[in-house]
């Protein structure tokens, strides 16, 4: 690690270190800010947000029991659903009316809980549909290649670059449903990487993924915020929060009742009682 | 179930009611004085200068033939009908002696002979009327015209309506679009004819075993086909395209053994319109009419209150979720299947004795069919109803212009109405409108569309 | 049974104008529904609305028909995005519904006595291809030309040698590479030679079979250079990024979005795209015989070339051109076939029993098993003859 990327990591910490955590709490440097933001399915309120901000260039986690609505905040702000009410803006920028895609353009990008990576296209095609603004994407170009060949090969070079990074080159030229479902984790994480984003959200990364895995995925996350991204993510294995995250960020029933340090979620009262009071497998007493 | 066997016997009591009334005055106006061995030609000669039509007893006609030599001649009797025997079928010319008409009245056309083609001889008897009289429409004026089209469009109304029920249901239970619904009308109408006209049956057994047959079709194609589609795992759309090939198939099918022309049910054929105040309606129509909105009110009151119908719409909003309750959707599918096909022979038949039995009226019907569910709301029984009703009115009624709308260009139809063979362009636009503002429809829920 | 004259039928079917007018409506709809997974039942919209352009403007108000084919392709264009603004969000389903109903409508109003003085209501409009066919560079049109090399001569003879070889090594090659060239890629030029010969030997032999009138022979031409023109184009096309946005959006939309694409603006585009290709079918169509007629243009008709799409195979640019001729063929075959076995009405009866009543019932038994023919094809090989299993997008959806 160079002396830049070692800045990341400890202003994240530094950053961290003297704030008695509340729910809901300003961050010194934001790159997402979340206000009064509601979202209710007929009769039942599933988000319902009052303030969040995400610490720019830090892993935070989002944790909570099933049901406490933390996929349906990501895809409120990542503009995959609208909400009843609420602003929030991601850079400084309003993202109120921006739709699904656009967000993406911007530099939020998403990954999904249900892995979605084109079964039908090879994994280097996935990789290069990822990247952005290849101008062979409009079909008035793409029907001169000669405009789009000498793009195509730079991206195909990152992609392949990436691909190595997540050791899945040996699969490149494989329809990606080939892949397992652990390789098509890897695979999402690093097409998303494609589109140079500057906020990763990742819903339930672990999720389905055997403990060999898991341990490359930390390294994998860790290393997202080292070359300077923002991660926010969304996970049940509390091992993966305690491992890698530096702040947490607690939900039940469609607000936040906690954030912290790990630690200090671990010791927080509210935040045993949420988990306790469901059917949530793990429980934190185990990680005091 | 008491629910359900209280739905089921008003349903047939009131067909059966419908059946005596019908058979009891329908006889008489529908059987001839006598009879014909071979083909004949029936004439009526009827007065319409008061909007009723009046027949014209002691009226004499003459029949010649090619060559213009006398076959036979007659003269109407009190109702006025004269049932003229020919010896074998070809082409004849109807000649009324206007001599023989009452003091006062004329023609309507000026022409006193019609031409009646060997061709046209699909069954042994041919009709042929003579009108005198002014017409009558033309004295009617705005609200009189407006009361008819609306009449017609309650008609329409009623049997896009439960057409519709069976499509709507199919797609919330399986989410299939069934495109080759329009062939499960037809089937109606055609099977129907083919029972009355072609063997002989009385209507009212015909048309009920008519119905029951488009039911069991409905259960055989879910059975042979979309049940073992479902289980192998194929895809939606690719359903759809299946049920694609199935319509092109059953309308060729029907062209193939049914032919291009349209054909009416030969009971019936020549109704007399009596009036309800400022509506006229033949006892056909009305008892039609009738049958289809019992059949439509029973279905709805069956989806509300019966068990049955509160595990269908079960299915067909979260059919998981119905299943873990205990529900077996699969037999629910059947069901649905089943009552669609025979809802859908129903509105065949109804038609048929609207606007007479073709090979494609089921596929005219369609789109005016998805133009309805989609205004109630897809996969929402209650928005096929409310939804084909609604759309079978505003079709009949778009005819009708709004004479003090201003004459803009572009929207010269609103003033004017809407020619009526455009008629159903207004539900396209509906149709689009709907999907841009509320794709979910009057009653449906509102999902992600992302 | 006249063997001879249901052979020539049938290959006159195959390299016919149906099948190229078929081939391009086909390579259109492939666009939108091989490609991009869109349900386009109204392809025979765009056709009538390239045919009506062509027609009117030539008919009524004489410029020249560049103009008529702008007008049409414009028509088209429009068309398309008033159907595609409201449903290219939702769900399939409802691009399908609303397709059909535009099919139905424009029908209607094109046929209708309102309107006949711009469209020609049910009769339609004739005789505006009068410039085209003076172009003809064929003297004696009213003759019979065959497109062979034997069938020609000097130059003509050449040149036709020159195509038809040419062809032959191609499909050749193609062939052989697809199926040697993991395994033994020494095989494949080898192959392409043998293979090639021998389909060329088969060909020179079927020429002599069949023959096109001078007058139609013009309109095949040229019917076949846009073929090429149009292939080639969708070929690059789906090759390019572009077609891989598409192809994704096919198989998952969210994924697609999620990487910053605008998957409505995808999907308008190839629903333009395969419109506008549909409109020179159109096009073709109406220059053919000269009139444009409504009834032409019926809702069956898209279903009739999404058939032979299926057949072809869907997402591939060879589906496209194969599946419609093979498909003209089986038609024609059928047809000749079955009026050959029928009695002078048309009547056909196997072992006492009237199977069919008479001609006009050959036509719709034909079309009864085109239906049938479907849902065969869509249950047992969804992916036709060149599709490709693997990447059918279609199962599970």
């Amino acid at each position: 690690m160079d002396a830049e990327l070692v800045d990341y990591v400890q202003a994240a910490r530094a950053a961290f270190a003297d704030l008695s955590p509340t729910p809901g709490m300003r961050k010194p440097d934001p790159v997402l800010v979340a206000s009064g933001i509601r979202r209710h399915f007929g009769g039942i309120v599933a988000v319902d947000v009052d303030h969040l901000e995400v610490q720019r260039h830090s892993i935070t986690a989002l944790i909570g029991p099933n049901g406490a609505g933390k996929t349906t905040l990501f895809n409120l702000l990542t503009g995959f659903d609208e909400p009843d009410s609420g602003t929030w803006a991601f850079d400084g920028r309003n993202l109120e009316r921006v739709v699904g895609y656009k967000t993406a353009k911007l530099g939020m990008v998403r990954t999904f809980q249900l892995t979605k990576s084109l079964t039908k296209l090879s994994v280097i095609e996935n990789m290069k549909l990822g990247a952005t603004g290849q101008i062979g994407e409009r079909w008035w170009n793409g029907l001169l290649p000669f405009r789009w060949r000498a793009q195509e090969s730079a991206i195909e070079k990152r992609a392949d670059q990436l691909l190595s990074r997540f050791k899945l080159d040996q699969m490149r030229d494989e329809y990606a449903g080939t892949l397992s479902g652990g390789q098509r984790k890897l695979l999402e994480m690093a097409r998303a990487l494609m589109t140079e984003p500057k906020l990763v959200m990742l819903d339930e990364p672990m999720a389905g993924v055997n403990p060999a895995l898991k341990q490359s995925l930390n390294e994998h996350i860790k290393r997202l915020r080292d070359e300077g991204m923002t991660v926010l993510f969304v996970e049940h294995d509390m091992d993966v929060v305690h491992d890698i995250s530096d702040w947490v960020v607690v939900m039940a029933e469609g607000r936040i009742i906690a954030e912290g340090t790990p630690d200090q979620i671990s010791s927080d009262q509210a935040v045993i009682d949420a988990y306790l009071g469901t059917q949530q497998g793990k429980s934190l007493m185990e990680d005091i | 179930m008491k629910v359900r066997n209280r739905q089921l016997a008003t349903l047939a009591f009131s067909v059966a009611s419908a059946a005596a009334f019908f058979a009891g005055t329908g006889a008489a106006s529908a059987a001839p004085p006598e009879s014909c061995e071979g083909p004949a030609i029936r004439v009526l000669v009827n007065d319409q200068s008061t909007g009723d039509k009046v027949p014209l007893p002691d009226v004499a006609v003459a029949i010649n033939d090619e060559a213009g030599v006398l076959v036979i001649e007659g003269v109407t009797d009190e109702k006025g009908v004269a049932l003229l025997c020919l010896p074998d079928k070809a082409t004849y010319t109807v000649v009324l002696d206007t001599a023989t008409l009452p003091e006062g009245t004329a023609l309507q056309d000026e022409s006193n002979t019609k031409v009646v083609d060997e061709q046209t001889f699909t069954t042994n008897v041919k009709t042929v009327a003579f009108f005198t009289g002014t017409a009558v429409r033309e004295t009617q004026g705005y609200f009189g015209r407006l009361i008819d089209v609306t009449v017609n469009g309650i008609r329409l109304g009623i049997i896009i309506a439960i057409c519709s029920v069976g499509l709507s249901l199919i797609f919330g239970t399986t989410g299939l679009t069934n495109f080759a619904h329009g062939e499960l009308v037809t089937f109606g109408g055609v099977v129907t004819h083919l029972l009355t006209v072609a063997w002989g049956i009385p209507f009212l057994i015909g048309a009920p075993v008519a119905v029951l047959l488009g039911g069991l079709l409905g259960l055989f194609l879910d059975w042979a086909l979309w049940a073992r589609l479902r289980k192998r795992g194929i895809g939606l759309i690719s359903q759809m395209v299946v049920s694609v090939g199935l319509s092109i198939a059953l309308v060729n099918f029907y062209l193939m053994r049914f032919g291009g022309f349209p054909r009416r049910f030969t009971a019936w054929n020549d109704q007399i319109a009596s009036s309800f105040g400022p509506i006229d309606i033949t006892q056909r129509d009305f008892v039609a009419g009738l049958v289809a909105l019992t059949a439509l009110v029973s279905v709805a009151l069956m989806l509300r209150n019966s068990r049955l119908g509160k595990a269908t719409r079960a299915v067909s909003d979260n059919s998981e979720l119905a299943s873990s309750t205990g529900i077996d959707s699969q037999k629910i599918i059947r069901i649905v299947w089943f009552l669609g096909g025979a809802l859908a022979a129903l509105g065949g038949v109804v038609r048929g004795l609207d606007e007479g039995v073709e090979a494609d009226m089921g596929a005219g019907l369609l789109f005016l069919m998805f133009a309805g569910i989609t205004l109630g709301g897809l996969g929402s029984a209650y928005g096929a109803l409310v939804g084909g009703f609604v759309i079978g009115l505003f079709v009949e009624v778009s005819t009708m212009g709004i004479p003090v709308f201003p004459e803009l260009p572009l929207l010269g139809f609103v003033k004017h109405g809407v020619p009526t063979e455009l008629k159903t362009v207004p539900a396209l636009a509906v149709l689009i409108l709907i999907l841009l503002f509320r794709p979910q429809g009057i009653l449906g829920q509102k999902e992600r569309v992302g | 049974m006249n063997w001879e004259l249901i052979l020539q039928l049938t290959l006159q079917a195959f390299f016919g104008l149906d099948a190229v007018v078929f081939i391009i409506a086909a390579l259109g709809l492939n666009v939108q529904f091989g490609y991009a997974g869109l349900l386009n039942f109204g392809q025979a919209a765009f056709m009538a609305a390239g045919a009506y352009g062509l027609g009117m403007s030539t008919y009524y108000w004489g410029v020249s028909w560049w103009w008529g084919i702008a007008f049409g392709a414009a028509y088209a264009a429009t068309l398309a995005v008033v159907v595609g603004v409201p449903t290219l969000r939702l769900r399939a389903d409802y691009l399908a519904i609303v397709t059909i109903a535009l099919a139905e409508l424009v029908r209607l109003v094109v046929r209708s006595v309102t309107h006949k003085d711009k469209f020609g209501g049910s009769d339609g409009l004739k005789g505006f291809a009068r410039g085209f066919h003076a172009l003809n560079p064929i003297d004696g049109t009213g003759n019979r030309y065959g497109i062979g090399p034997l069938q020609a001569h000097g130059t003509m003879r050449i040149a036709l040698f020159v195509l038809w070889i040419s062809i032959s090594l191609g499909i050749a090659y193609a062939i052989a590479r697809s199926r040697w060239r993991k395994s033994r890629p020494q095989r494949v030029r080898w192959g392409t030679a043998v293979i090639g010969i021998c389909l060329f030997g088969v060909l020179l032999k079927l020429f002599q079979y069949f023959d096109y009138l001078g007058f139609e022979l013009w309109v095949l031409i040229i019917g076949w250079i846009i073929v090429a023109i149009c292939a080639i184009f969708v070929w690059a096309l789906m090759r390019s990024p572009w077609g891989r946005v598409l192809k994704s959006i096919r198989e998952d939309e969210d994924a697609v979005r999620s990487l910053g694409k605008n998957v409505f603006g995808y999907k308008m585009s190839a629903l333009v795209v395969g419109a506008l290709i549909g409109t020179f079918a159109g096009m073709i169509s109406a220059l053919r015989n000269s009139n444009v007629q409504p009834d032409n243009y019926s809702r069956s008709l898209t279903f009739f070339v999404l058939t032979a799409l299926v057949l072809g195979g869907v997402a591939k640019v060879s589906g496209s051109i194969i599946g419609p001729m093979i498909y003209w063929a089986l038609l024609a075959f059928t047809d000749s076939f079955l009026i050959q076995l029928g009695d002078k009405s048309g009547r056909v009866t196997v072992g006492g029993v009237t199977l069919l009543n008479n001609s006009s019932a050959i036509g719709q038994f034909r079309l009864m098993m085109v239906g049938f023919g479907l849902i065969l094809l869509m249950v047992l090989r969804p992916q036709g003859i060149f599709g490709n299993r693997a990447e059918m997008a279609l199962d599970g959806r």
